[in-house]
């Protein structure tokens, strides 16, 4: 019987607890959602600066080298196998597939922040949320 | 004679570098699909590179022939039966979900109100 009782006040006790958190601040709420607007919905320009910022997040660039134009492999020192990393991290942020043989062909940032606008706008053509 | 040998030597290599790389690619892919957590797939990317590493200097060609084969086995072996798909990517669970309208069929967003209300 206690643990009974125990174990739906712990679940009141939750329910309570996610309601307080989800919509005692409704403008807390409307920030997150603008926000989820702004990421899916971004511009060529702000996508070169999330990409500039992921390359010069990663370990084995030094940051201050990092330009739009600056090449991966002979200005920022990085090997084959490090660009595949870096290609990579940004498949997974802006969540695009960039196929074998076009992740080659991608030497710089505005060159990666052109494909993920094309493939943003291909994306657009085939669904529409 | 040398000349045409260097040629078939340097186009060998090159092949054998694009080899290596898709096969890093792939690898590191698989590896995230096997390490469901960050912390989980930073060592196992870590092992990964580190065994690509190993042979970096490896100068003779059908030796990394040979360890380009061994590799692409292992991986062919450890491949995941469930990769991770982007989801509006082919095969992936949003791809042609929610299509556009095709030509001439035009949505009107009134919400149900008529023009005479």
């Amino acid at each position: 019987m206690q643990s009974i009782r125990k174990s739906i006040l712990s679940h009141v006790n939750l329910r309570r607890s996610i309601e307080r958190w989800c919509f005692s601040g409704n403008e807390c709420a409307n920030m997150q959602f603008r926000y989820l607007c702004s990421s899916t919905g971004s511009g060529s320009d702000l996508i070169l600066d999330r990409v500039i910022a992921l390359a010069k997040n990663y370990d084995k660039i030094n940051a201050s080298k990092v330009t739009e134009t600056a090449d991966f492999q002979k200005d920022l020192n990085l090997d084959s196998l490090d660009r595949v990393e870096l290609i990579m991290a940004l498949e997974e942020e802006f969540s695009v597939e960039i196929p074998d043989e076009k992740a080659d062909k991608l030497a710089c940032c505005a060159d990666v922040a052109k494909y993920i606008a094309l493939a943003r706008a291909d994306q657009k053509i085939g669904e529409r949320p | 004679m040398s000349l045409t040998s260097t040629a078939a030597h340097a186009a060998r290599r090159a092949a054998q570098r694009e080899r290596v790389r898709i096969l890093y690619r792939r690898a590191l892919k698989d590896t995230l699909n096997w390490a469901v957590h960050r912390h989980l797939f930073y060592d196992d990317a870590a092992n990964l590179r580190e065994r690509f590493e190993q042979h970096r200097h490896v100068e003779d060609l059908d030796t990394i022939d040979r360890m380009i084969e061994d590799g692409e086995a292992t991986y062919n072996k450890w491949r995941h039966p469930d990769p991770y798909i982007v989801p509006w990517a082919p095969g992936g669970s949003k791809f042609t979900r929610n299509p556009t309208p095709p030509e001439g069929i035009e949505i009107v967003y009134n919400f149900g109100r008529e023009d005479n209300d």
